[in-house]
């Protein structure tokens, strides 16, 4: 059942491991995510409330934090509130969302607040590993849905010259963003756009960067709109 | 984010000179005790305002035990709360996104203390203002100065407050009943009120006394009637009475008028104004008598009630939550720990049952069956369960339904079946709404098939996708590579009648 991933150079050069803290408050979910890994990814740390992961955060320094959106504890901040705790290791830490929430201002907020990428749980393991050396490496991983809250949010026609940078997506993000949304891993869309797939990440993390310094009212409004899709 | 303080609650603590409402104010307050004891000392000399404020937290300001045990009925599972959203909170605030639960649990408390404190404490212009009133309702022998009747208009005036404030919006008057601390304000507004009307008769203003009284007590002891009765009740009177429509609040309204004149005409004429006075005067009295006797029971009673029917509320919201659990979740799980072998009704139960309960979690007025978003869902919901492969679905805008978009649903449908039964594997859906029109693009991860060595039953398809999309302006694509197979859907906004079927 499991599908070609996002298969792409970032799997495929990578041969040193990754060290992974897993956040998430239900134990049969972190232990099944940690059979499913790659062993390649070594799982440092496990948490399940936000005051613990803020703690093993940062005391094991993990490369990728896998983050579940929706946490126990703290102030009710749940992801985003861990990120927030943990926001003098975004250099070298890097966040990555996961959740059974469709709902987008849940995902938005968790993007905005540093995470380099959103994937559903439902994903397969090889997908998993895929994406957090994708996230390892610097470059951002948008799902389907993430992609669609994206065209969504900023809207579908392309950006003019006038306009903010950041408010639009150019019409070269869209064309990625609508190809992602549309299921296409990121080897396909450069395939289906002829451009390298170093280019279709450059378009997705200038993407992730507008998501989460645009701060276009619509992207709010949108959010606080759209209880889910 | 910024949080606000935190103030313990006001309950009375068990650290007690007399009843222990001062060093629970200063905990409250986080004032040092001996200061809110010296004050209130300080009061209770200027007119007894602090005899009256001592007496009235020490009635209405639960001790920390019973404050406890209040809390600690609330619902220990974290669905219950997620499920409904609280009809306090949400009804104080339903603007403000981040911060309500904070905001409504911390100023409220302090309310009545507001409204109240510096008239009490410091003994300044206030202090005639605010003494007079409570005392009225707790010393029994207050004789002429304050006028007795002032023990009725206390709890009356509270009492009233409540229908009058709801006549002009319609639906007001039982969110003033539900508003968290509604009551407190209510009761404050309420004494505040008969205080400036004592001070207006100091300051030597004629107040028409002989008219609001009756007035008062006629819409008071409406009030308290209504309050017997429990929301449910009231709920269905009003509704029967069509009293939540604007109409039927003024057919109440005028009803209550001519009563109120009625009775006011009818006390006034039996005799001379000086004897009514006087008769009411002393009825009064002995209302408020009994009605100080009496009070302490009767809070406690109503309070009891109140905790009562809380949790009444509670129980009822948590059977209905059983209940679809049971009628769902539950049947669910037991169909897959029957089919836990077959590996393919186990995934396609667990994705069935898990829509099914994300609807219920999070029902979106979107979704109905009117928008084109819903539609597709629906048929990628359907092909879901049939062929047991899942068919997720990414929505960009959204648009009512047309006939032309009930042509493209079912393109699409016909496209996920295919998808689902020959690709194998997810099946993903991206819709996208724009002013120039709806793309559908449904992809599968198959291995392929070679479009012009169509086999026989893709003929059908071929019909029902291509053939049907071409019928009303529409285009269809099928592009398939050894990597899988995305079909195209293409439906132009709003074409001229002869269409521009491209082919």
């Amino acid at each position: 059942m499991s599908t070609p991933a996002l298969d792409g150079t970032a799997a495929g050069n990578q041969r040193e491991t990754v060290r992974v803290v897993i956040v998430d408050d239900h134990a049969i979910f972190r232990s099944g995510l940690k059979a499913d890994l790659d062993p390649r990814v070594t799982v440092v740390g496990e948490a399940g409330t936000v005051e613990q992961a803020i703690e093993v955060i940062a005391r094991t320094r993990p490369g990728v934090v896998l983050l579940d959106v929706h946490l126990p504890g703290g102030l009710g901040g749940g992801g985003r509130e861990v990120i927030a705790g943990s926001a003098a290791l975004l250099g070298t830490t890097k966040f990555l969302a996961l959740s059974v929430s469709d709902a987008a201002e849940d995902v938005v907020a968790v993007i905005r607040a540093g995470a380099r990428g959103y994937v559903t749980k439902t994903i397969s393991g090889a997908e998993i590993t895929d994406a957090v050396f994708r996230v390892a490496g610097g470059d951002a991983v948008f799902s389907p849905r993430l992609a669609g809250f994206v065209l969504d949010a900023f809207g579908t026609a392309p950006a003019d010259i006038a306009d903010d940078e950041l408010d639009r997506l150019s019409a070269r993000e869209l064309e990625v963003m609508r190809l992602i949304a549309r299921g296409y891993s990121y080897k396909e869309v450069a395939k289906e756009l002829f451009i390298s797939i170093k280019t279709v990440e450059t378009h997705v993390s200038a993407v992730l960067r507008k998501l989460q310094l645009s701060s276009r009212h619509e992207l709010t409004k949108w959010a606080a709109e759209r209880r889910l899709l | 984010m910024t949080t606000a303080p935190v103030r313990p609650p006001l309950v009375r603590s068990s650290d007690r000179m007399i009843a222990g409402v001062c060093a629970g104010l200063a905990a409250h307050l986080g004032w040092p005790v001996r200061m809110v004891r010296i004050g209130m000392a300080v009061a209770a000399l200027a007119g007894g305002a602090g005899f009256a404020f001592y007496a009235w937290l020490w009635i209405m300001v639960p001790t920390a035990d019973e404050a406890a045990r209040r809390n600690a009925r609330r619902p220990a599972s974290p669905i219950a709360p997620a499920v409904s959203t609280p009809p306090a909170g949400s009804l104080h605030e339903p603007g403000s996104a981040v911060d309500p639960p904070f905001s409504a649990g911390t100023y409220p408390p302090a309310y009545p203390l507001r409204g109240y404190g510096p008239g009490s404490i410091s003994p300044g212009a206030y202090a005639p203002a605010a003494g007079p009133a409570p005392s009225a309702m707790y010393d029994a022998g207050t004789p002429f100065q304050t006028p007795a009747a002032g023990a009725v208009p206390g709890t009356v005036g509270a009492g009233t407050a409540v229908p009058v404030s709801g006549v002009p919006g319609t639906g007001a008057w039982f969110r003033v009943r539900s508003m968290r601390y509604g009551k407190e304000i209510l009761l404050g507004s309420g004494l505040l009120l008969v205080a400036g009307i004592l001070i207006a008769r100091l300051l030597g203003a004629e107040v028409p006394l002989g008219t609001l009284i009756p007035a008062a007590a006629i819409l008071g002891g409406a009030a308290i009637a209504w309050m017997q009765l429990d929301e449910t009740r009231r709920a269905g009177l009003v509704d029967k009475t069509k009293a939540d429509q604007a109409g039927g609040w003024a057919r109440l309204a005028a009803g209550l008028a001519l009563v109120v004149a009625g009775v006011l005409v009818m006390v006034s004429g039996s005799g001379s104004w000086e004897q009514t006075w006087l008769a009411l005067l002393a009825s009064v009295a002995v209302l408020g008598g009994v009605a100080l006797v009496l009070l302490p029971w009767g809070l406690k009673f109503w309070r009891d009630l109140e905790t009562e029917r809380a949790g009444r509320v509670r129980e009822t919201e948590r059977a209905e939550i059983a209940a679809h659990l049971h009628d769902s979740v539950l049947q669910t799980l037991a169909l897959i720990q029957r089919r836990a072998a077959s590996e393919n009704d186990v995934v396609r139960l667990a994705r069935a049952q898990e829509r099914e309960l994300r609807g219920w979690l999070f029902k979106d007025p979107a979704k109905d069956a009117g928008q084109l978003s819903g539609r597709i869902k629906a048929a990628a919901a359907e092909v879901e369960d049939g062929l047991g492969n899942a068919v997720d679905v990414v929505s960009v805008g959204d648009t009512a339904m047309t006939d032309r978009h009930e042509a493209l649903v079912q393109a699409s449908r016909e496209a996920m079946l295919n998808a689902s039964r020959h690709g194998g594997g997810p099946v993903s859906v991206y819709l996208e709404v724009s002013d120039g029109g709806v793309d559908v693009f449904v992809k599968d991860r198959g291995s392929g098939f070679d479009l012009r060595g169509v086999p026989e039953d893709r003929l059908g398809v071929r019909e029902s996708i291509i053939g049907r999309m071409k019928r009303h302006g529409g285009t269809a694509e099928i592009i398939s590579s050894p990597d899988g197979t995305e079909v195209r859907l293409k439906l132009p906004a709003a074409v001229a009648e002869n269409g521009e079927g491209k082919p």
